[in-house]
């Protein structure tokens, strides 16, 4: 599976156009292994091992789909009798959607702006700069990354309600930045460490001064690695619930998560679930995810694929 | 264009035990190509990027134009650097790549282009310009690097073993055409490589480093000819200097075989950087003699004065030449003969020093005694 992998790896990144490093990346590949044939026996249990997990993962999907066609949905799958595209409908009219859609993205963009921004000098400073303690610093970065975010809940609500940063959206974009930095550094640090320095030190030569040739030179070689982080930052931001529910409980700033919440209480018992709107809602929440994914995947693996090898 | 000169220039990195650069001084002035040669780790790199500006020297001074650069970004020292790995952007093509120091200088479009263009038309990579990097062979990045180097036109060119991706042919006629260009720009060029021959065959004067010390600067036949000590005797030539150990006895030095040569009278070295040691009145020596300083003698006559018998170990035709390892007294030599010369292994033949050739070491310094 490793060899697969590394096999992958080396395909994408012949389209690459770092020469040197396609030639590294060659010669460090393993030659692809000839692939055994699977008996008839294994086939099966393969493809139904495939099966059962894939099936696994749809039915939410499945009950998404159907329920937000469903003016009478329920917690069960059940395909609409008469498919309707009221839930869509009332989303928009009755509990504010689009309003709540526009502050999703905005937070969501605004932290992945931040956040790119960050992780590229980041990344850079740990991989090039002579800075005393780096091993620390990069390790006490990767330590962050492990701590559970709930376990910090309490202080972050102090920390927020005495800068002022409850219910704005600030405060957001700041939490939701913070919570993707250390892997994304570490992403980024793999990144600059695969690009030569040679490139950075010929630009210095040619007249460029140190940030210039960082952002001239070497920010374009490492594309791909913004392009992971710009978009594991965005959907993360889009995902995030936990910190939204503490920050946030202005009607006017609500995000989507917050909308689903609100969608999902009954009052006591006196409002029934609204399951169609709930579905409908995840329905247009899931679109923009979907989209991230298929623009970037290609860059996704490569990006994946090779920041493994800096590390 | 200007000069330059390392002055008692020291440089330790902290990762290594032992300092990288020891004391360098060199003056190289205008318009030279000197080349600083040595073995991997010698410190001939280190020294060039102290230069550049990417390293910075612990002491010492470095000058270009007799002004010091300690301390300049590499971008205020009007330097260019070719790399041995080319470091071409990869994201440009080879137009913008040359281009880029003239943009980077904020030069008019037009100027740009006509730079560009004329330095291309120099290289004759005219049909590359709107290929990226990726989409070149090796030979075709070099000029491209090269190209990006001429353009500005800088005060000094450093090559960074600009020449050791390429194969064996490109290699032997690039350094022809760098030779070449280097002479017509006047630029003042250093040059760096592990590779004697590439040295000798393109340096003004050829500085010869070891673990960070400077061994001996000349020219190229007086490295040659005149090696400062062992490691330099050793170093330079291919197949390098042989050397016996030897006794003196008089005029003459007798070899562990009891072969007897003329030792040389006092001659005066020019360009030698170290001092040379006193001729000790006797005791260990080392006898060097360059392959083709030693002439075969066939067949062996027992009384001839001077003649040495040695064993044919093996026989190397190179075409051009030939090259006869024999024995001598334990130790092996290296003599390069006339193409037809073509004893038997195994069989005996004569050896006749040619007193002119013959060089002395101190055993115990491995300095050169003249």
């Amino acid at each position: 599976m490793t060899a697969d992998l590394t096999a992958v790896a080396g395909a994408e990144l012949a389209t690459d156009q770092l020469a040197t490093e396609r030639l590294a990346a060659r010669a460090t590949a393993p030659a692809p292994r000839p692939k055994a044939r699977a008996g008839p026996l294994e086939w099966i249990l393969i493809h139904l091992t495939f099966l059962v997990v894939s099936v696994f993962f749809l039915v939410p999907f499945v009950w998404l789909l159907s329920a937000a066609f469903d003016a009478k949905a329920t917690a069960y799958i059940q395909f609409p009798v008469e498919p309707t595209i009221m839930n869509f409908v009332r989303i928009f009219t009755e509990h504010d959607f689009g309003r709540v859609l526009v502050n999703s993205v905005f937070v969501a963009v605004a932290t992945m702006i931040l956040v790119v921004a960050t992780v590229a000098l980041a990344g850079y400073s740990l991989s090039r700069l002579d800075l005393r303690r780096k091993d620390w610093i990069t390790y006490a970065v990767l330590l962050l990354q492990t701590m559970p975010i709930s376990a910090t809940m309490v202080p972050i609500y102090g920390l927020a309600r005495q800068l002022g940063l409850r219910n704005s959206y600030l405060g957001l974009i700041l939490i939701h930045a913070a919570i993707e930095l250390p892997f994304l550094i570490w992403l980024m640090k793999g990144f600059f460490d695969s690009i030569p320095r040679h490139l950075e030190e010929a630009a210095w030569l040619d007249g460029r001064s140190k940030l210039r040739a960082l952002v001239e030179i070497v920010l374009p070689l490492a594309r791909p690695g913004l392009g992971i982080a710009a978009g594991l930052a965005f959907l993360s931001a889009w995902a995030e619930v936990l910190m939204v529910v503490i920050l946030i409980d202005q009607d006017s700033l609500k995000t989507v998560p917050l909308a689903f919440y609100e969608a999902m209480r009954t009052q006591g018992g006196y409002v029934e679930v609204q399951y169609g709107v709930i579905a409908a809602m995840a329905v247009i929440y899931l679109l923009p995810v979907m989209v991230v994914f298929f623009a970037a995947r290609r860059l996704m693996v490569r990006g994946l694929m090779s920041s493994t090898r800096g590390l | 264009m200007a000069d330059v000169e390392f002055d008692e220039v020291w440089k330790q990195f902290a990762s290594q035990t032992a300092a990288a650069v020891k004391g360098l001084s060199l003056a190289i002035p205008d318009h030279e190509l000197l080349v600083l040669l040595g073995p991997s780790g010698c410190g001939k790199t280190t020294a060039l990027r102290m230069l550049a500006g990417l390293e910075e020297p612990d002491s010492g001074d470095i000058r270009i134009g007799a002004k010091s650069v300690v301390g300049l970004e590499p971008k205020d020292r009007d330097v260019a650097l070719v790399f041995q790995s080319y470091a071409l952007y990869p994201h440009l093509s080879a137009h913008d790549n040359i281009g880029y120091p003239l943009k980077v200088r904020k030069l008019s479009k037009a100027d740009q282009e006509a730079k560009v263009q004329r330095v291309a038309k120099m290289l004759g990579i005219g049909h590359l310009l709107p290929r990226r990097p990726g989409q070149l062979s090796g030979g075709e990045q070099q000029r491209v690097a090269l190209a990006r180097a001429i353009v500005r036109e800088p005060r000094v060119f450093l090559m960074d073993e600009p020449l050791s991706n390429l194969d064996a042919k490109l290699r032997v006629h690039t350094r022809t055409e760098l030779k070449t260009l280097q002479r017509e720009l006047g630029t003042t060029m250093v040059f760096v490589t592990h590779d004697q021959a590439e040295a000798m065959s393109l340096a003004n004067r050829i500085a010869v480093l070891n673990a960070g010390e400077l061994q001996q600067i000349g020219t190229p036949d007086e490295v040659y000819n005149d090696p400062a000590n062992l490691f330099v005797a050793e170093f330079i030539g291919s197949p390098p200097m042989n050397l016996l150990e030897a006794t003196r006895d008089g005029d003459s030095v007798v070899t562990a075989g009891g072969w007897r040569i003329p030792a040389p009278r006092e001659r005066a070295v020019a360009g030698s950087g170290t001092v040379a040691a006193p001729a000790g009145s006797g005791g260990a020596v080392t006898v060097g003699l360059r392959p083709e300083g030693i002439a075969v003698v066939q067949p062996v006559q027992d009384a001839q004065d001077g003649v040495q018998p040695a064993a044919v170990v093996a026989v190397e035709p190179l075409g051009s030449e030939v090259i006869v390892d024999v024995q001598v007294g334990g130790q092996s030599l290296k003599i390069r003969a006339a193409p037809d010369v073509r004893p038997e292994s195994g069989s005996m033949i004569g050896l006749r020093a040619d007193p002119t050739a013959v060089r002395l070491f101190d055993r115990a310094t491995g300095l050169a005694i003249h």
